[in-house]
């Protein structure tokens, strides 16, 4: 069994807990633990870094050590959260002066960050070390009856200088693993699109016209749901998804699940048991 | 192996270029024209533009100029990316096509159509004249031509490569919040913004920062990154949109914006809780009215489907909260010693 040190988003810790319950569910079937940091904190949501870069660098340093001292990878399921972390982690290796400021600071816990344990996406966990072969051959329920608008959201692929795992133009990891649980992929342009999250609260006009136009053009493409691997895009896709639609003229509806959800169901687990029946939109 | 991966390896071969044609005094509507021509391997985009013009079909209009990557008049979109013509080789693109061996040439995004390939660039210019972005000297006016302005090193670092920006308008094509709505100040812009705020020459800080702060303005961007992405001359533009913000909040104490509370927000939560106290966060950036009336009908559902965020006293602090808020603390104290620095020199 592979362990992890599991970072716990706010957002899976409140809206969308149904994430956290669903990799509980499946995690020793693919032979990976998720070990939960109940010490970390949230990682400033790419807010924190510009109100204040010193407090953004030691908040995510404290986040990793905790992954460090435990000799683990920090693995996360929201791609703000990564973003942010691995952006903090890229300035902290390259400055020995603020290593040195942070870990000043860090010690007094008894921690350190020392820049050796990896910050990764569950979906790249699931690619990487679990391995499509293996996902393939555990698939109880195979997804082939969906046709699946894989949206990948934007802090996943952007900055490719952070991120770096998959082109961020044709992206393709999360096509692969839904290929693997017997899902058809739609190509569509909004797959590397943005879905408003981030301004719902100071430009809520723009982000809900964002939102509209990648659930349409999903809908165009007679997708029969778009899957995510992330929460916040989840948010904005199923939670304002009434509204956004509303505003844009559009009728009908569409499912989004997360990544954790189509892979339990792919393994089979029920809706009721992975928490889909949580969603705004069933 | 694919067709396309087998010819593509090829010295010369048969390309067809997908190109976007609109005359606005003949056509009703755009539509594309295939132009399948014999290339040979290192030649870019603008030169077989360049070729069809001359050969098949001289009413083709685009624009282009020093054909080095300089000028930045010859951005386009090419297999649904913004970016140079000049600079990009027509055999990295067989790599991209949707559709094998055909490449998809259309305009830029986020800016009128002109035709064919050719966009009006006024929009970008006036919103740049709107923000002030041009330097406007602190030094007294006799003193021009007299005395040195000198700039250090270290003040140069700073907007560097701010100043590598070419204008080319690939960012404000692929930006996520222009194409909903055409009055954002757009990235190209931002960019432009933070080099002169950060210019030591400049005495309009206070005025230009007062207009990125407003509605359309700096708090819009949604992060999505597809300006820094997109940039021809790999300017990390995030990073001068950051720069803004940061300015704005920490250096002038713009805060009354819902951007600069919303951002505030985080700050204030981690330093309590360690966590984000997300049920308050909308009243917290927009104020109770805005919530009542933009959120509640969706709370409501969230609430019938057991997913509202938990209220404050409800939320959980982080393990080890005591030692945590005290490392803030320091780490407060570092910052106020750097601003007191700062301010000093």
């Amino acid at each position: 069994m592979k362990q992890y040190a599991y970072y716990q988003s706010c957002i899976n810790e409140s809206m969308t807990k149904e994430v956290d319950r669903s990799i509980e569910l499946w995690q020793h079937d693919l032979g990976i633990e998720m070990v939960k940091l109940h010490e970390s904190t949230c990682c400033g949501g790419s807010n924190l870094d510009y109100v204040s870069p010193k407090h953004f660098a030691l908040v995510n340093a404290r986040n990793i050590a905790a992954a460090e001292k435990l000799g683990l990878d920090l693995v996360v399921s929201c791609n703000t959260c990564l973003m942010t972390i691995r952006s903090a982690k890229k300035k902290l290796d390259e400055s020995a002066e603020l290593r040195t400021e942070v870990n000043e600071i860090l010690s007094k816990e008894g921690l350190q960050y020392r820049g050796t344990s990896e910050v990764r996406h569950l979906l790249w966990v699931l690619i990487d070390d679990v391995g499509l072969d293996t996902i393939r051959e555990k698939v109880k329920v195979p997804l082939s009856k969906l046709r699946i608008a894989p949206f990948y959201g934007c802090h996943i692929l952007r900055p490719s200088t952070v991120l770096g795992k998959d082109n961020p133009m044709e992206p393709t990891s999360l096509d692969q693993l839904l290929d693997a649980l017997g899902g058809k992929t739609i190509r569509y342009d909004h797959k590397n699109r943005c879905c408003g999250f981030h301004t719902l609260l100071v430009a809520e006009e723009e982000s809900l016209n964002v939102a509209a136009e990648a659930l349409q053009e999903a809908m165009d493409e007679k997708a029969d749901c778009i899957v995510t691997p992330c929460p916040l895009c989840h948010t904005v896709l199923d939670g304002y998804q009434a509204k956004a639609l509303k505003k844009s003229g559009s009728h009908g509806s569409i499912p989004v699940y997360h990544l954790s959800e189509v892979v339990g169901l792919a393994l089979g687990f029920t809706e009721r048991q992975l928490g889909i029946r949580r969603h705004i939109v069933t | 192996m694919s067709d396309s991966t087998i010819q593509h390896n090829e010295d010369s071969r048969d390309v067809t270029f997908r190109v976007h044609r609109f005359n606005p005094q003949v056509d009703s509507k755009p539509y594309f024209d295939d132009y399948t021509i014999r290339l040979e391997k290192g030649i870019t985009v603008l030169r077989a533009l360049n070729y069809i013009k001359e050969h098949v079909d001289a009413s083709l209009t685009f624009r282009a100029f020093c054909q080095a990557g300089i000028c930045g008049s010859c951005a386009m979109r090419v297999n649904n990316m913004s970016k140079l013509a000049c600079t990009t080789q027509v055999w990295d693109e067989l790599d991209k096509c949707r559709e094998p061996g055909i490449i998809k040439v259309e305009p830029l995004r986020n800016l009128p159509l002109i035709k064919d390939l050719v966009v009006e660039m006024d929009p970008l210019v006036e919103k740049m004249k709107g923000y002030s972005n041009w330097v406007d000297s602190k030094m007294p006016e006799e003193n021009w031509g007299r005395k040195e302005f000198p700039v250090s090193e270290a003040e140069f670092l700073k907007y560097d490569k701010a100043t590598d920006c070419i204008l080319c308008a690939s960012c404000v094509s692929e930006c996520t919040i222009l194409r909903a709505n055409k009055q954002y100040v757009s990235p190209a812009v931002l960019l432009k913004s933070y080099r002169m705020n950060v210019d030591s020459r400049d005495s309009m800080h206070e005025q230009r920062l007062a207009g990125l702060v407003k509605d359309h303005g700096v708090w819009d961007c949604t992060h999505c990154y597809r300006c820094q992405e997109s940039c021809v001359k790999h300017i990390p533009i995030m990073d001068a949109i950051h720069g803004i913000r940061e300015e704005a909040i920490a250096e002038r104490g713009v805060k009354d914006t819902s951007g600069a509370r919303h951002a505030e927000a985080f700050m204030e939560d981690i330093g309590k809780k360690g966590k984000l106290v997300e049920a308050t966060l909308p009243i917290r950036t927009n104020g109770v009215v805005w919530t009542m009336k933009n959120l509640l009908p969706m709370a409501f559902k969230m609430v019938l489907k057991r997913r509202t965020p938990p209220p404050p006293p409800l939320v959980k602090s982080t393990k080890d909260i005591e030692k945590f808020r005290a490392e803030f603390r320091e780490m407060s104290g570092h910052v106020a010693k750097d601003h007191a620095k700062k301010s000093g020199e």
